[in-house]
């Protein structure tokens, strides 16, 4: 993998990001949301904990990936510009990586927002930031999931509609599927609660950070990953 | 410098490249030829590395696209059929991008960009949305895209596509203005353009070569024997049979009476200099006026229609 190549190719991601409206948009009710519920939660009931704010943008990020991730690889194959790629010196990685790499670091804007409450909690309250540390860890770590997951789904069709509706079963399957497994009895039963996102994520806004929960995320992350580049490689044959 | 040997491509169960065989000597412009759904383009992809081949072996530079395609890749500068430019990028910074994804050496990215956009006069709109350029503009931007790592070889498909008489000229300039230094393939339905730029031709049909050759011999050889319109004045019925007498012609044809009292007909003959001057002497012998003498050449046109329509007949 060549940095010059992968940062040429994140670059001119972002942008794209950043010449749509979608891009603005996307942030705008990121802001807006997060912040009414800081607001509502941190501020009314007074308690220095970025847990509410975290558990409830994570729904929300939920419905927003989608969006965020539908035209990583759709639009390039609608436009032709998937021919250029794949026949630059670039390996399906390379292009793989950078787009998911483009996709994390919108998130970095979004995320950065929530710096503000952070700010905010510290100069009037007093946090304890052991737990503010892991929260924040468990929102990158399932962010990523969803983006790794949004990036696959995009894979899959040259309609970025198309792929955005594949995104949101994907999504929505990972987050209800705990409950479903709170239904069934025996080892299914455990395996879809060991699936589903939010067993996963309980733990990282409890404060606690458990390895366990950290692989799982990563497998996640390098699954979708790992099947977007076999999709792109089945479809030069 | 491109070999394509019994290139095989199949999609799904039709079999859109059926054994190709050619190559483009180092430095040679080669016009790909034939109707659409020929398989031009896909025998492009292959070639680029956009798809690999489902049989037989195609190299450029040496390099096999199949088990060295980042070799090719570095080597090569390729305008697609639709070019691949993202709308949302001005023009220069889409250069940018593209010299930085093809390996252009960082000091030298700036001249590079710099040069390219003065050789397809895009400098002075260097700065515009490639989504508010029109139609040939962003075809030239395209084919900016093809150039800008310098390659040796060139693949373009249709480069004149979109573009007015004008901006034709000056890309087959451009493009004949390169020959001698990169190797290159281009795909057209023009076909004074393949006349006008092309070393060689390959025409496909259906997935096959029908033929390959120099622009010149492939006309000269798909006449097969040559045909000469000759005009006498004199009476018809006696000229016909003199001159199917005459050494070296094959077969007479009358074509109609003139105004002038003369008789147009079509002349087989062997193709020799001695048949027309057996011709011209059996006219004289007769006392008949000879109007006029001159051989019926194929322009690539007859050419192309004749072998894509014999073809799709058969």
């Amino acid at each position: 993998m060549n940095a010059r190549k992968i940062v040429a190719l994140v670059k001119k991601d972002l942008t794209q990001y950043f010449a749509s409206p979608m891009g603005y948009l996307v942030l705008a009710v990121y802001f807006l949301v997060g912040g009414f519920f800081f607001w509502l939660i941190a501020v009314q009931s007074r308690n220095a904990s970025m847990i509410p704010v975290f558990q409830n943008t994570i729904i929300l990020l939920l419905f927003i990936t989608p969006m965020i991730t539908m035209r990583l690889w759709s639009e390039e194959e609608k436009s032709g510009t998937a021919e250029l790629l794949c026949t630059s010196p670039l390996t399906l990685w390379d292009i793989v990586v950078a787009k998911y790499l483009a996709a994390m670091a919108f998130f970095g804007a979004m995320l950065a927002s929530t710096l503000v409450y952070l700010i905010v909690m510290l100069s009037v309250g007093n946090p304890d930031l052991g737990p503010v540390v892991a929260n924040y860890l468990g929102y990158i770590l399932a962010a990523g999931a969803f983006f790794s997951l949004g990036l696959l789904a995009s894979t899959l069709s040259e309609n970025q509609i198309v792929s955005a509706v594949i995104a949101y079963g994907m999504l929505l399957m990972l987050w209800v599927i705990g409950a479903a497994g709170g239904n069934v009895q025996g080892p299914l039963g455990d395996f879809l609660k060991y699936i589903s996102v939010f067993e996963h994520l309980d733990d990282f806004f409890k404060g606690v950070l458990d390895l366990t929960h950290v692989f799982y995320f990563l497998s996640i992350i390098f699954v979708g990953l790992f099947l977007s580049v076999k999709v792109l490689e089945s479809k030069r044959t | 410098m491109i070999e394509v040997k019994d290139l095989i491509k199949i999609y799904g169960t039709t079999t859109a490249v059926d054994r190709v065989t050619f190559s483009v000597p180092k430095g040679t412009i080669l016009g790909l030829l034939g109707p659409n759904g020929a398989g031009k383009t896909t025998t492009m992809r292959v070639i680029t590395t956009s798809l690999p081949p489902n049989g037989g072996k195609v190299s450029v530079a040496g390099y096999d696209v199949s088990e060295a395609p980042q070799e090719v890749r570095k080597r090569i500068g390729y305008l697609p059929e639709i070019p691949p430019i993202y709308g949302d990028m001005t023009i220069i910074n889409y250069l940018k991008f593209v010299a930085d994804i093809k390996e252009v050496p960082q000091d030298q990215k700036i001249n590079r960009v710099g040069e390219v956009l003065e050789m397809l006069s895009l400098d002075d709109i260097s700065r515009r949305l490639i989504s508010h350029l029109s139609l040939g503009y962003r075809q030239r931007v395209g084919l900016a895209q093809a150039l800008i790592h310098d390659p040796d070889v060139l693949i373009l498909d249709e480069p004149t596509r979109g573009l007015d008489p004008k901006q034709i000229l000056e890309i087959r300039k451009l493009i004949k203005s390169l020959s001698g230094r990169k190797t290159i393939i281009l795909s057209t339905h023009i076909l004074p353009e393949v006349a006008s730029t092309c070393d060689n031709v390959v025409i496909i049909d259906q997935g096959k070569v029908v033929a390959a050759d120099t622009v010149e011999n492939l006309s000269q050889k798909l006449e097969g024997a040559k045909t000469l319109e000759v005009e006498v004045k004199g009476p018809a019925a006696e000229i016909k049979p003199a001159i199917e007498k005459v050494s070296g012609v094959s077969s007479v044809r009358v074509l109609g009476k003139e105004s002038r009292g003369a008789t147009k007909f079509e002349v087989v003959t062997d193709g020799s200099n001695e048949s027309r001057e057996a011709l011209f002497n059996c006219v004289v012998k007769n006392k008949w006026v000879l109007y006029q003498l001159s051989p019926v050449g194929m322009s690539l046109e007859d050419v192309f229609l004749k072998l894509t329509t014999k073809e799709s007949a058969a």
